[in-house]
């Protein structure tokens, strides 16, 4: 005898199939009507081919090669975006869902079955910044950051870029630089020293109508609306411009070309253009007044009565499988256990992290006590998202009230605090357990290796939780009030892993980050966004 | 708050849950292209009722609430057609439905470790019918066995891995 369900899934494979008949399409009614279970069972069916027909055009969405280039990797989308994803959405129909799985799947190739090969345009690299200040938020560099063709603009300081043709510009401010490819800058304004190793012979850089080759070389350039300074410290250049044949310049020749495009020869001062290794020494020095101003703001964060738990990754001496507590005043019971992850360097030279690597990596943590609003906020390198879930903090198992707070493979920061009682072992719970807060991908390998400030804040009152990408808010969302949890906790948790009591399943239980960490925190309430802000700020690389 | 933060925020709650309103819409209507019109015309009578909506307020139940009002209203319209529902039982399953399509995340994220671990002839079953859209019958002829046989795999298939995306769920791997 068929079940009421082998019947109905045997008329529901028809239907999809296109192939069944008016009696048919009555029956799977009549048994809906009449019957509970032949209900229950229709609606998870269809979740499942609702599911099934969601991963389908997530796997014929186009791959995505296109790169976040330098304004686009601001992680707040700016209305711009979002009127554009809405005109998607209301003309396109479908494809306006397709454009969304593709936002969110596919920009890491994370598809199983149809992995494409990650792409990363760029022309340049941010290899190094001091005492560097912007026009705008649109205008902002950070160490590490790739640059695609386009404007370049910083209001003063220094920045240091390198071209994938191997050549390395210092841009000191006010300076207009718009990158062309990798081996052709255009200059408005600004003063510049070019080193152009052997290898980037070629590299250009335009000014104006004029041209400046470099022959493998180093040289300075200062442009103005008086006109361009050009000086040639070693090797020679060639300058092309529509008055003149093309000229040669060797080392220690320098001209000057006014607004009128008439040339004078001029004087070498070397001393007025910043060279690498200056450059390199003030970038040390900066950094080493980074470290000491972030050590002064972890001091408060230590005696923040908020801190539920605070990891410094910077506590002195014989720290080697112990993570220590940085609340003061000083509590070793919350001191972690270091298990497999590797000390390593930490956002400054001076400063240590913790590297999770391994499948067993992680720090074993236990943080007593029941609470509220939560926030988590570390300081995190990337190297690449390998898992489903990449594990930031996840308490033991998943019980009622526990926070776990991790990343999907997809780049989308994930929060969710369990909101029916514990049921593992027990009878399975029917419907959702918890409201989980998925951010839009933040992440792309080419941001990996560069350290990410993550925050996450939780709200037990007002039900919003909150998430941050360096300082900046990513996304927020309100919880309903049915699967709001307002009394948290945590006990037995992981930094950097997942550790499940009991044993089921042990192979979908690697959540390992893989990356690094440096810094960590739990406070017990929802830290605003000018706090998040602040902490970003003042702990910065 | 003024009006284009509020549309900056209705538009990322619209694309946050656009899933969830195709789970819903689906389960309801069991046709792809049917679905993806309702989806249409709900994102559009949502755009429209833009000053109605409160960023302070949970988007989805207000969302669903339309969605359902076009569900109801596609079915009345086309009564005429193959529709595997009828409006009354559709307005019978909505609540449940509309619980069921919250989760949609979910299954997807336990789906694609289930499907991991299927045999691969019968990953390759499924890829074959849902991701290349491939009739019952074209399978049939490809793999050289009949459809009925083709229907009773795909049965047993879909019965491993509602079994596994369930139990995934109710462990709460999350």
């Amino acid at each position: 005898m068929t079940s009421v369900r082998e019947e109905l899934a045997s008329l529901l494979f028809d239907w999809e199939a296109g192939t069944l008949d008016d009696q048919g399409i009555e029956r799977v009614r009549d048994l809906l009507r009449g019957d509970e279970d032949a209900r229950a069972f229709f609606i998870q069916h269809q979740a499942l081919s609702s599911a099934l027909s969601l991963e389908a055009d997530a796997k014929i969405a186009p791959p995505a090669t296109e790169v976040p280039s330098k304004k686009s990797t601001s992680p707040t989308y700016g209305f711009g975006f979002w009127a554009a994803a809405a005109t998607a959405l209301l003309f396109c129909g479908l494809a306006g869902r397709l454009a969304y799985l593709e936002f969110s799947d596919s920009n890491t190739a994370s598809v199983a079955t149809s992995q494409q090969e990650v792409t990363s345009s760029g022309i340049a690299l941010v290899t190094n910044l001091v005492d560097v200040e912007f026009d705008s938020q649109d205008d902002v560099l950070e160490i590490g950051e790739a640059l695609s063709p386009g404007r370049l603009s910083i209001k003063s300081g220094f920045a240091q870029i390198e071209f994938f043709c191997g050549a390395t510009l210092i841009v000191e401010g006010p300076a207009e630089i718009d990158l062309k490819s990798s081996s052709l800058a255009r200059v408005a304004s600004g003063r510049l020293r070019a080193q152009v190793p052997p290898a980037a012979r070629g590299f250009s850089i335009e000014v104006d109508d004029m041209k400046v080759v470099d022959l493998g070389t180093e040289f300075g350039l200062s442009v103005s609306s008086d006109g361009a300074d050009i000086q040639v410290f070693d090797g020679e250049v060639e300058v092309h411009s529509p008055e003149k044949d093309k000229r040669l310049l060797t080392a220690g020749q320098a001209v000057t070309r006014n607004s009128a495009g008439e040339f004078s020869s001029g004087e070498v001062t070397p001393d007025r253009f910043l060279d690498i290794a200056s450059m390199e020494s003030r970038s040390i020095g900066q950094r080493a007044a980074r470290y000491e101003s972030w050590k002064n703001f972890s001091d408060s964060l230590r005696r923040d009565p908020r801190s539920i738990a605070y990891y410094s990754f910077d506590e002195q001496g014989g720290w080697e499988r112990k993570l220590q507590s940085s609340i003061t005043p000083d509590n070793n019971e919350l001191d972690g256990a270091i298990v497999g992850a590797r000390r390593v360097q930490g956002r400054w030279p001076s400063k240590s992290g913790l590297e999770f690597k391994r499948p067993g990596d992680r720090v074993r943590v236990q943080i007593p006590g029941e609470f509220a609003s939560l926030t988590f906020a570390c300081w995190v390198k990337i190297d690449s998202l390998d898992r489903w879930y990449n594990s930031l903090f996840l308490t033991d198992s998943y019980n009622q009230g526990e926070p776990h707070w991790q990343i999907l493979d997809t780049g989308q920061l994930f929060f969710s605090v369990r909101h029916k009682p514990d049921d593992i072992g027990g009878k399975p719970m029917k419907g959702p357990t918890h409201r989980e807060v998925l951010s839009p991908p933040f992440w792309h390998p080419s941001m990996s290796g560069r350290w990410l400030h993550l925050a996450t804040t939780y709200d037990a009152d007002a039900g919003k939780t909150t998430h941050y990408l360096n300082g900046d808010i990513l996304h927020e969302e309100t919880i309903a009030k049915d699967l709001l949890v307002k009394t948290t906790r945590i006990g037995a948790a992981s930094i950097g892993n997942w550790s499940i009591p009991i044993k089921p399943d042990a192979e979908y239980a690697v959540r390992n980050l893989n990356g690094s960490i440096d810094e960590f925190m739990i406070m017990s309430s929802a830290l605003g966004a000018d706090e998040i802000k602040e902490i970003f700020e003042n702990g910065k690389p | 708050m003024d009006s284009s933060k509020n549309s900056e925020q209705f538009v990322r709650q619209l694309t946050e849950h656009q899933n969830r309103i195709y789970g819903y819409v689906y389960s309801l209507l069991g046709d792809h292209s049917r679905t993806s019109d309702v989806v249409q015309e709900i994102n559009l009578t949502l755009w429209r009722k833009i000053d109605e909506y409160q960023a302070d307020r949970p988007f989805l139940p207000w969302a669903f609430a339309f969605a359902r009002f076009q569900v109801l209203a596609h079915l009345r319209d086309h009564k005429r057609d193959r529709l595997l529902l009828d409006a009354e039982l559709a307005e019978k399953l909505s609540g449940e439905i509309e619980q069921g399509s919250s989760q949609v995340d979910s299954i997807r994220v336990a789906l694609r470790a289930c499907l991991q671990e299927l045999t691969p002839a019968n990953r390759k079953l499924i890829e074959h019918r849902y991701f290349n859209s491939m009739s019952v019958a074209d399978i049939a002829e490809a793999s050289d066995r009949t459809s009925g046989a083709i229907k009773v795999a795909m049965l047993r298939i879909r019965e491993k891995l509602a079994d596994c995306v369930q139990k995934r769920i109710a462990l709460e791997n999350v």
